[in-house]
């Protein structure tokens, strides 16, 4: 059962994940135990090929595990189907991700109030919601544009505001500022920063990008699909 | 819902030249529904009317059993008190009585057997065209009582013209006595059927009834309908009223079944027709709907990964199914009306053509009607949409993380 008061958001246990490439078995993660507790800053960082995205793709339900569980905010993924991880995912987690990704047909606002339309929330606190939440990542006057009319940092701004905007327990970053000059880089990231500060949402990063090793609280370094090193900041 | 909805339109316009291209050719396959069914509804007008018009009628009255024996002895049953109730009825326009019975022609080079009809000659242009299919002579000028029409071809097989003499051979009604009366051709037609041409004569149809030994009496009342639709509709009232223990009254389907049955299977081409037509459109669309959500894999990836439902992925494809279904409607139908309207006002020359004993006389022209405009639409909409359904399933299935994965 969700539980919103519960200290961990993510917790893996033996998780193990094997790919058939062309019939050869390829074990992307090969045996990872990780707990992410609530308001964490975590970066989860290692060389290509080492299992980062696979990792994030399978705490947050959009794949499944080989051996091993996964209880995102006290509740066991591998016990769920397709429409219930789908409820899960839109009510539980924000994703951003390297290339943006927003609907180039709808407008900074339909963008961001999508997931809330999905969630069925009504349609007056949809639009308060939108214009706080824009406000806060500095896209007031925004609304009716749509994504080809803003610059890769605004873009990425809706991204952060359409993941937070329905108040997800966990935020999950693949490679945010691979696209981005490091100046706008670095603002956006100060800003998830301070957002994650204020809203105690938990945010956890897919990178090899210094910028966000520095800011994190904690990285947990993978190689080879196993965990290398996990380091707390004070 | 209504996102959906925005959300498919929207992106039916994110690559606008595919877009108009495959609308373009779903749209045409749709303007060509329409049209080839405004010409098979002209075609079948024209032919039905060509062979009522010529000579059949649109009705006739016999006895019951006179089709089948072409008996002379069997005239219709109170024929002229028939013809006094059908001039009564509001839906009949015209009538006209004829006999009938084969014989023999005998010209002093050739000899060959004839259908002879009696026509009354004051009438008989209400209900047929002989009149107007005589290519030499006259239609029954100076009533001298000896003028016989024949076709063009019995004119060649008997090597006669116009005014030359040939002898008229038919057995007698009650007695089965031979008959002969000489006649002059007075005019030679020419219907374009082979058969009529060739074995057909029309005389007076008092001569008729001297040579027949009938009095007054006659085989045949034809029958012109205030609208041809009449004729066709069996159900009416009009077929019982007139079909007694000893008369029977028929419409031109049953007169004509060769015609009728092929109509039928001309419904049935036309069904065969559409359905290659849709084969080939729904492979456009499969393509359309496919490179679309190909070229947004990654997309579709981030919807299912913020947690849109399967069945709405589903009904996304559908809505940009049923999307470039209005788009490809509206241009199949402006296509199909320009095309077809000029069509009704240039026709199309089948002229002389025979088809299964009927022939056009006149250009073939296209009938546009409502319901083309209404149910083929409708048609092109819901084959769309079902044919967007593989398309919609496949969408529903996908994993957000292959979605991901087969974006690169």
């Amino acid at each position: 059962m969700t539980d919103t008061n519960q200290q961990e958001v993510i917790v893996a246990r033996g998780v193990i994940k094997t790919y058939d490439d062309n019939g050869v078995p390829v074990e992307a993660i090969r045996g990872i135990d990780l707990t992410i507790e609530r308001g964490e800053f975590t970066a989860i960082v290692g060389p290509s090929g080492s299992g980062k995205t696979t990792f994030l793709n399978v705490i947050s339900g959009l794949d499944t595990v080989t051996e091993g569980e996964i209880l995102l905010n006290g509740r066991l993924l591998s016990g769920m189907n397709g429409r219930e991880l789908s409820d899960f995912r839109r009510d539980n987690i924000g994703f951003i991700f390297q290339a943006y990704n927003l609907i180039p047909v709808l407008t900074v606002e339909e963008n961001v109030e999508y997931i809330m339309l999905i969630q069925g929330v009504p349609k007056a606190e949809r639009h308060r919601r939108v214009r706080e939440i824009l406000a806060e990542v500095g896209l007031e006057g925004y609304a009716d544009r749509v994504p080809p009319r803003l610059s890769g940092g605004q873009k990425q701004r809706v991204a952060v505001a359409r993941a937070m905007v329905a108040r997800p327990a966990l935020v999950l970053a693949d490679e945010p500022t691979a696209n981005l000059d490091s100046k706008t880089g670095a603002e956006l990231l100060d800003m998830m920063r301070e957002l994650n500060r204020n809203s105690g949402m938990t945010f956890v990063f897919s990178t090899h990008d210094d910028m966000i090793m520095q800011r994190a609280r904690r990285l947990v370094t993978l190689k080879d699909g196993r965990i290398e090193s996990d380091e707390s900041k004070a | 819902m209504w996102t959906y909805i925005k959300l498919a339109w929207r992106n039916l316009f994110r690559n606008k030249r595919r877009t108009f291209i495959a609308g373009s050719a779903i749209g045409i396959g749709l303007a060509a529904l329409i049209f080839t069914d405004a010409i098979m509804i002209g075609m079948k007008d024209n032919l039905i009317h060509s062979a009522t018009a010529s000579f059949l009628g649109e009705g006739q009255i016999h006895h019951r059993e006179f089709r089948q024996t072409i008996d002379v002895d069997l005239t219709i049953t109170d024929g002229h008190a028939v013809l006094a109730d059908l001039a009564e009825e509001p839906l009949v326009e015209h009538t006209a009585p004829r006999t009938m019975a084969f014989g023999m022609i005998t010209s002093p080079a050739n000899v060959s057997s004839v259908s002879m009809f009696g026509v009354d000659p004051v009438v008989e242009p209400y209900l047929s065209q002989i009149d107007e299919a005589i290519v030499e002579g006259s239609y029954f000028g100076k009533n001298t009582g000896h003028e016989i029409l024949i076709g063009s071809k019995l004119a060649e097989i008997l090597e006669v013209g116009l005014g030359d003499r040939v002898v008229m051979t038919v057995a007698q009604a009650h007695t089965g006595e031979l008959s002969q009366e000489l006649f002059r051709v007075s005019g030679i037609f020419h219907f374009h059927v082979r058969e009529l041409d060739r074995s057909m004569a029309f005389v007076r149809l008092d001569k008729s009834q001297e040579m027949l030994n009938l009095g007054s009496e006659f085989h045949e009342i034809v029958i012109k309908f205030t609208d041809i639709e009449f004729s066709s509709n069996t159900d009416h009232p009009f077929w019982e009223k007139y079909s007694g223990e000893d008369n029977e009254a028929l419409g031109w389907p049953a007169l004509l079944p060769q015609l009728k049955a092929a109509f039928d299977m001309s419904q049935y081409s036309m069904f065969l027709i559409g359905l290659i037509l849709f084969a080939v459109v729904s492979l456009g669309i499969i393509n359309t709907l496919f490179m679309s959500m190909h070229e947004r894999m990654f997309e579709f990836g981030v919807l299912r990964a913020v947690g849109t439902r399967p069945l709405a992925m589903g009904r996304l494809i559908l809505f940009e199914a049923g999307a470039l279904a209005i788009i490809s409607i509206v241009l199949g139908t402006i296509i199909g009306f320009i095309t077809t309207y000029i069509v009704t006002k240039t026709g199309i020359d089948y002229q002389g053509i025979e088809f299964v004993g009927a022939y056009f006389r006149e250009l073939l022209y296209p009938v546009m009607q409502v319901q083309q405009f209404i149910y083929y639409p409708i048609y092109v909409f819901i084959f769309t949409m079902i044919i967007g359904l593989y398309p919609a399933a496949y969408a529903a299935r996908l994993s957000p993380a292959e979605a991901m994965r087969k974006a690169y």
